[in-house]
């Protein structure tokens, strides 16, 4: 502000240059801040938050893409509950993924973490080989390769066959067909395992030192020390990786080629809100889909923090 | 070139908070001005305030006469070195003094010339082309110093730049700002919770408390005639004694048992009954001699030697502790009873409200 | 994170050399186990056609042959050299965007004083948690109106948005251990918000950029999803849809050949992954990154 504005402002043409006054500071207070947040916001009123309020508005519509969407109330979610055999069977097999693969994931990744926590030389290079599964897990070559190893003539069989054993195939055989894709998840433990790792490494030693010297066994040590306070990080790696499994889309698309099948047997959640997006054009029908994700992960993240007054361990 | 600084009841406000509380101070061009006080009282954000690193919530800051309230801080003339230095770590010595020039647009032989010249003063020439993590703590603070001289600031602020080195350097980095300040001639503020530093650095000593001037003054202003309790008991090190007193009669009071008479000045009007405090620093007690008046005698706890004078830490027999400082080496043992002679002169007496009692 | 040992008093003092011994032992059978499959993989693409189920569960193959490799390049009426350039463009581009946005708006949250900035940065901490099925339809409907299907921009426009959360949050924390006396004394010598942004942020941080655009890139090549719906000209394909086709088109008969090119898919981020290994790591380590 110049000289002049200034006592302008002071000598008071009233209030109205008062209020420019504070208007004019106020600007020049916020004006940084939002400019740089400026992509940011763009991208989250119309890419993130616009996006969420139609879809809300298109799970009450019969939106197909081609023509306006009409208004039909509860009808999307009302078919999902009541006359949707297969939504019931992509919950089915969703929690179930969820329920299999998400413990023995955190339980591989908790168990291997302790035993690299153990001051043995090479931890680096264990723990890269154990986390390279998880870095090229997601991609469409791993669930090419898994399809492969699991079919009937595939690798696994061969081991089998060595033993004796005349396995089925895995892939195609609804019985089995889940399993192959939870042990895909499970294989890639590696991350939570680094972040186990991390967390272990909070853990002052002096605290097991005061442990054994009280006498205390390594199974009591470790139920008493190191899993309550490891705790937060047991239930963050549960939160993210729980999230992640409702998300599962490319091993399921893979091994099925797109089906979900055999049976709806791996027709995960997220393969079955494609198909019908995007092979049925029911985007209506799909968004409903979609929000009736997202109240699952709500209420299951909503549960998992109430729980935690139970569980998880606080540092004051 | 130097300038002068006025606040006119300057207040920060965090929240409901005010943390600066209406603060009206005068800073003559080329005063090297010192703010001290505990932490928490405020200082650093009366100087981020000037420096204007914080808004000002209300009251005027005027520097050479302008209102800056609302000034960017790199338009009002002012350089600051940082308590941390705040060297940016992935320049070099030289591209650190040149950044804040290379902002304003200067022709790069300009620059040149001005780093050289600062480099030379604080004597790092030789350090130009290292990052900042290869030097010493020593090194980096001219080097901070350096990146405000460069900039040829009207005002130089200092945020308690020698809390991080050690004490030998600290006193030396001590003379060097000092020199710095007689050969610039700038208006420097300086904030510290280091009353020595304060004494021996400032022309002008401001001491806060709480967001509040405590007082205002020169070092030997402060020790001499301390405006309140919390004055006389911040400057000075050891710290002022205080004891417990009551005004007998109009020249009179009884401390610890004894009657002293000090100049009605000194005693102000406050009221006979109403108990005051008393004050005397551990320099001015005599143990035994006939100069000035007696303050009884004390039972010796700890004597510390300190070769050129003796720290005698002492029980009256009012159950009162008492600190002595006294020139020279003393030969006195733990359990001995001293004769304490005071002059009044130096004695302090602080109303019930805590503030110097005066006429 | 600290690589160096660290040992546990109370664990196995009895007979210490005994006992890193047979971890060691299961250790490495566990690593083994884990990078079987992917070896078996590799050794499959350099078998001949017919022996690849006949050689079962070896990892030797009876006969070396790379020839399952220009087999499979050329193996689709697009070869590969295209899916791999244009994968390649996209993770480019993509990365180039997510890094720039994300920094520019995790310094606004991290350093800048703006009305409703904690509301912003809770809506923002909240996008992380929203899975993207939500918005996928409104997008697609979106980009649809905007003639953008069947282009690479839906894959690429987003990122210079950063609705990738995620990078933002992993750069908040980073830039939020900057001690904030730089960029006052970057303002004392005259910086603008700007200025201090990139001369005094960003060069200083350089690993969490280099963690945020490994992983950036690695997610966009590996991504499945958005070119499956937006992208069906087979020129535009990337990597990854091109080994679906592969998946869908071939016979048994040639797996040597997927195997092939399923290997190639992955060379990119294995390399990234050795180059950058502690990046990665330490990202993981640091901001609990889910994979």
């Amino acid at each position: 502000m110049s000289v002049s504005e200034r006592s302008a402002a002071a000598t008071g043409k009233g209030e109205s240059s008062a209020l420019a006054r504070s208007l004019r500071g106020a600007v020049r207070r916020n004006a940084p801040g939002y400019l740089f947040l400026a992509p940011w916001l763009i991208g989250f009123l119309c890419l993130t938050l616009g996006p969420a309020l139609v879809s809300l508005y298109l799970s009450f519509t019969d939106f197909d893409l081609l023509q306006a969407p009409n208004f039909v109330g509860m009808q999307n979610y009302i078919r999902m509950a009541t006359a949707d055999p297969k939504f019931i069977a992509a919950m089915r097999v969703t929690f179930l993924y969820v329920i299999l693969s998400v413990p023995l994931k955190l339980a591989f990744a908790l168990a291997v973490a302790m035993m690299l926590n153990r001051g043995l030389t090479g931890l680096p290079v264990y723990r890269a080989i154990f986390y390279l599964p998880s870095l090229l897990g997601a991609s469409v070559a791993i669930a090419v390769l898994w399809r492969q190893l699991f079919a009937a003539d595939g690798m696994i069989n061969s081991v089998l066959a060595i033993f004796g054993i005349e396995g089925p195939s895995w892939i195609s055989n609804p019985r089995y067909s889940l399993y192959t894709l939870v042990v895909l998840s499970v294989w890639q433990f590696g991350s939570p395992m680094i972040i186990f790792l991390a967390g272990l490494r909070q853990i002052p030693t002096d605290m097991y030192e005061a442990a054994s010297l009280d006498g205390a066994s390594s199974s009591r040590q470790f139920w008493k020390i190191t899993l309550p306070l490891l705790s937060p990080v047991i239930f963050f790696n549960f939160v993210i990786q729980t999230i992640e499994a409702f998300k599962a889309f490319t091993p399921a698309f893979i091994v099925s080629g797109g089906t979900g099948g055999p049976i709806n047997s791996t027709l995960f959640y997220t393969l079955y809100l494609y198909q019908e997006a995007f092979g049925n054009f029911r985007m209506g029908y799909a968004s409903a889909l979609a929000w009736v994700l997202v109240i699952i992960i709500a209420i299951f993240t909503a549960f998992s923090f109430l729980s935690t007054r139970y569980w998880v361990h606080y540092d004051e | 070139m130097s300038t002068s600084i006025q606040l006119k009841k300057v207040v920060k406000r965090f929240g409901a908070i005010d943390v600066i509380k209406g603060i009206d101070l005068d800073i003559e061009p080329g005063q090297f001005t010192v703010f001290v006080g505990p932490s928490g009282c405020g200082k650093s954000t009366l100087l981020r305030m000037i420096a204007g690193l914080e808004t000002i919530s209300g009251g005027d800051l005027l520097i050479g006469g302008e209102r800056m309230n609302d000034t960017a801080a790199a338009k009002r003339g002012i350089a600051m070195v940082f308590q941390s230095y705040a060297l940016y770590p992935h320049m070099t010595v030289y591209k650190n003094l040149a950044f804040g020039l290379e902002t304003a647009g200067l022709k790069r032989d300009e620059i040149d010339r001005r780093v050289k010249e600062a480099a030379a003063t604080l004597r790092i020439t030789e350090y130009l082309q290292r990052r900042p993590k290869a030097l010493s703590g020593g090194q980096r603070q001219r080097v901070a110093i350096g990146r405000s001289i460069v900039r040829d600031p009207n005002i130089f602020l200092f945020d308690e730049p020698l809390s991080n080195l050690d004490a030998e350097l600290r006193v030396q980095m001590r003379v060097e700002i000092s020199k710095l300040h007689e050969r610039l001639g700038n208006t420097m503020i300086y904030v510290t919770h280091d009353q020595v530093e304060a004494m021996t650095m400032a022309d002008k000593i401001v001491v806060l408390k709480a967001g509040e001037v405590m007082q205002t003054g020169s070092p030997l202003e402060l020790y001499n005639r301390p405006a309140n309790r919390f004055v006389a008991g911040f400057i000075g090190s050891p710290k002022m004694n205080f004891l417990e007193a009551k005004r007998t009669a109009a020249d009179t009071i009884e401390v610890a048992g004894q009657s002293l008479r000090l100049s009605s000045d000194q005693l102000g009007q406050a009221m006979t009954s109403v108990p005051i405090t008393f004050g005397i620093r551990p320099e001015h007690i005599v143990l035994g001699g006939e100069a000035g008046q007696s303050l009884g005698e004390a039972k010796v706890d700890l004597v510390e030697h300190l070769g050129g004078s003796t720290s005698v830490y002492a029980t009256m027999t009012s159950g009162a502790s008492l600190t002595i400082l006294a020139p020279g080496q003393l030969a006195i043992q733990h359990g001995e009873t001293v004769p304490l002679r005071i002059d009044a002169a130096n004695c302090h007496a602080f109303g019930p409200d805590d503030q110097t009692l005066r006429r | 994170m600290s690589d160096e040992a660290r040992v546990l008093p109370g664990q196995g003092s009895d007979h210490p050399y005994l006992r890193s011994a047979l971890s060691h032992c299961l250790l490495m059978a566990a690593s083994f186990v884990m990078l079987y499959p992917i070896l078996w993989m590799l050794a499959g693409s350099l078998r001949p056609a017919e022996d690849l189920f006949g050689g079962g569960a070896n990892l030797i193959p009876s006969q070396v042959t790379v020839a399952a490799y220009p087999q499979g390049w050329f193996g689709l009426q697009v070869n590969f050299g295209h899916f791999f350039l244009n994968s390649l463009l996209i993770s480019s581009l993509a990365t180039l965007g997510n890094v720039f946005a994300a920094s520019l708006a995790a310094y606004a949250f991290a350093r800048l004083n703006f009305f409703g900035r904690n509301f912003w940065f809770a809506l923002m901490l909240g996008t992380l948690m929203l899975p993207y099925h939500v918005t996928l339809i409104p997008q697609y409907v979106l980009f649809l109106n905007l003639d953008w299907i069947n282009t690479w921009l839906p894959l690429i426009v987003p990122k210079y948005f950063a609705v990738d959360a995620f990078f933002i949050f992993l750069m908040v924390q980073f830039f939020r251990g900057i001690p904030r006396e730089l960029d006052e004394a970057a303002q004392m010598d005259g910086c603008s918000p700007w200025r201090i942004y990139y001369k005094i942020i960003l060069p200083l941080s350089l690993p969490v950029l280099a963690t945020a655009a490994i992983f950036s890139f690695i997610w966009t090549w590996e991504d499945f999803f958005g070119p499956l719906i937006y992208i069906s000209d087979m020129n535009l394909y990337t990597v990854q849809l091109g080994l679906r086709s592969f998946v869908d088109s071939s016979g048994t008969s040639s797996w040597n050949e997927l195997f092939a090119m399923s290997v190639l898919s992955l060379i990119p981020i294995f390399l990234i992954f050795l180059f950058f290994q502690r990046l990665l790591i330490e990202g993981i380590a640091t901001t609990g990154m889910k994979r």
